[in-house]
């Protein structure tokens, strides 16, 4: 995928508008049947919070899908599911600035020297420990989308108050994506805020 | 196996062209004398295609039901070898377990509270445990050491083995412990499943009358053909769209001459469905009345539907077959056989019948345990063949004694 293939499938999208709690809510319908919803700070304009609608295989809703922003809290349906994380494993959540790709690892108490984070040839940044402790392979959607690689020069990570920080700053054709689809939702006049609204 | 060579060389091309997927609609007849192997060769296909492709086997004379339609009957046995393929993502936790701790509470009663660490070369993730979980970990014996997996959505768990850096836990291990390497990287990963199911069972759980626990209860009834449709529609969009695949299997109809007309115009049509099994039959009969009409027909299977077959013949055995046969069956039964009783045993086959020998292997080695010896001799097989006539002599003494049966006047 390239750059111009991304900007050609948000052109072609049904996009729907919506401003509601100082957030300009956008509602994107692909021509594939996929849904994608952003949120976008009325002030710098800068996305708050991405999320996809995901299906199963079989057409079955299996909900929101949250890419960039906090997590909606987990239901606690341990006799349901049988198994699940304990409340105090690492969890990931992304965030964009209007310069930079952001992750923040909580929940990862060990010492700041043990981490390790790298680009990988397999398009993901990869966060390793040296006590062998936590290992994730972070997808970066924003590149992949339109087809860069990560690029390890462009990675600076900082440990605080149990939070690994892992920053990335945006190459210049992310900027330009960014700001040409920005310019297209500009475009679309805002509807009627409703308390039923279809998007979050 | 043991002889009937040219059949089961045929038998061998046709599971080439099943496995190719290029017969899916047409039947094979196997057609021989009685005792010639014919079921013997079907379940040798059966066991050839591994269990991926649906195998139902039955009888001409199952699909008499007072409970179904004969059609009925036929469609669910077709439905039952039409396997669909279904493609799946899951997500699947998978590592070595570091300690699992389970907290009973002191009352024996109540609700458990369990931990388990999971571990991969690279990472550690502590989860917490549901009952139900806690249940399943307890029955599968797991410990630390062992590398499972956990689906996640079904809760399944599955031991691969022990993991390699804990081979020296124990001196003794017990031949079947297998030992694995711990896994690599992330502990949760998503995995493509593939499962089979069959047209059948996709059916019986649609059927809403039913639910799918008539599945394990047998009794399922008659099934609409609104749900048959619907399920056909469903599939095919699957199919399109890459989610699921069909496979073919097989359908083997043992004596089939027991099917009436009715059955065999039906086949007729299901035949030409595009989703139909490859169907094998088997028959003992020659030129005989087709059920159901007066007409006579080769197999008694009328010629339209005859035409469509490819038949493979089974030949009456040799008597050096014969005598493998009947080797490989005394070793099947724990008897051990004199060299002189096998051969008057082979003879006897080859006389008589197959099956009729067959037969005295067991009554014969029940004599010779009365004398008290491990070995059956040939005077053990003289005494069973004089104690059990076979099918010709008990002819023969029937018509001999005819006149001294009950109501033999009323035949004359």
């Amino acid at each position: 995928m390239t750059s111009e293939s991304w900007l050609k499938i948000i052109q072609n999208a049904k996009i729907t508008v919506l401003i509601e709690d100082g957030k300009r809510k956008v509602h994107f319908l692909f021509e594939n049947g996929k849904e994608m919803v952003e949120e976008y700070n009325m002030d710098t304009n800068v996305v708050v919070r991405r999320l996809w609608k995901k299906k199963n295989n079989f057409g079955t809703d299996i909900g929101w899908i949250v890419e960039i922003g906090e997590p909606e809290p987990k239901e606690n349906n341990i006799e349901k599911d049988g198994i699940q994380e304990s409340s105090n494993t690492p969890f990931v959540t992304q965030r964009i600035t209007k310069t930079c790709l952001e992750w923040r690892i909580r929940n990862l108490p060990y010492p700041s020297n043990v981490y390790s984070v790298t680009a990988e040839e397999d398009n993901t940044i990869t966060v390793r420990t040296s006590n062998k402790k936590y290992f994730k392979k972070l997808k970066v959607l924003d590149l992949e989308r339109i087809g860069l690689k990560p690029e390890q020069e462009r990675i600076s990570f900082k440990h605080q108050y149990n939070t690994l920080i892992i920053t990335y700053k945006k190459p210049l054709e992310l900027l330009n994506v960014e700001k040409k689809i920005l310019s297209r939702i500009l475009q679309f006049k805002p509807i009627e805020s409703t308390n039923q609204c279809p998007v979050s | 196996m043991v002889g009937q060579l040219m059949a089961r060389r045929g038998a061998g091309v046709i599971l080439e062209m099943i496995k190719d997927g290029k017969i899916a609609g047409r039947a094979i007849l196997l057609a021989g004398q009685p005792g010639t192997g014919k079921t013997a060769i079907a379940m040798g296909m059966a066991q050839n295609l591994g269990i991926d492709t649906p195998f139902t086997s039955m009888a001409g004379s199952e699909i008499y039901s007072l409970e179904m339609s004969k059609t009925e009957a036929l469609t669910q046995a077709i439905r039952k070898s039409i396997g669909v393929r279904i493609k799946e993502e899951t997500e699947i936790i998978e590592g070595e377990v570091v300690e699992i701790q389970v907290d009973r509470p002191a009352t024996g009663v109540g609700v458990k509270v369990g931990k388990l660490t999971l571990k991969t070369t690279e990472m550690e993730t502590i989860y917490d445990l549901g009952n139900k979980m806690i249940d399943c970990l307890m029955k599968e014996k797991v410990q630390a050491g062992d590398v499972i997996t956990i689906d996640k959505a079904t809760g399944k768990i599955n031991r691969l083995g022990r993991s390699f850096t804990r081979a020296r836990d124990y001196d003794a291990t017990g031949s079947q412990t297998r030992f694995v390497q711990c896994p690599e990287g992330e502990l949760q990963k998503r995995k493509e499943v593939v499962h089979t199911v069959t047209l059948h069972e996709i059916d019986v759980i649609n059927s809403r009358t039913h639910g799918f626990l008539a599945l394990f209860s047998g009794d399922t009834g008659e099934i609409k053909s609104e749900v048959r449709d619907q399920i056909n529609a469903k599939v095919a969009e699957w199919r399109e769209e890459g989610k699921a695949e069909i496979v073919p299997g097989v359908l083997f109809i043992d004596e089939v001459h027991m099917l009436d007309i009715e059955c065999f115009s039906f086949l007729n049509r299901a035949l030409e469905n595009e989703m139909a099994p490859v169907v094998i039959m088997a028959t003992n009969r020659g030129i005989t009345r087709i059920r159901g009409t007066n007409y006579k027909s080769p197999h008694g299977i009328p010629i339209d539907l005859l035409d469509r077959m490819i038949i493979v013949p089974t030949s009456p055995y040799q008597e050096k077959e014969l005598k493998e046969i009947l080797k490989i069956r005394c070793e099947e039964e724990d008897c051990e056989m004199a060299d002189d009783a096998l051969t008057v045993l082979t003879r006897i086959a080859l006389e008589t019948s197959l099956r009729y020998a067959i037969q005295l292997i067991t009554t014969a080695s029940l004599v010779s345990r009365r004398r008290k010896t491990t070995e059956v001799s040939i005077e053990d097989v003289k005494r069973v063949y004089s104690l059990f006539l076979d099918e010709n002599r008990s002819t023969q003494f029937l018509k001999e004694y005819q006149d001294d049966f009950m109501f033999n006047e009323f035949c004359k």
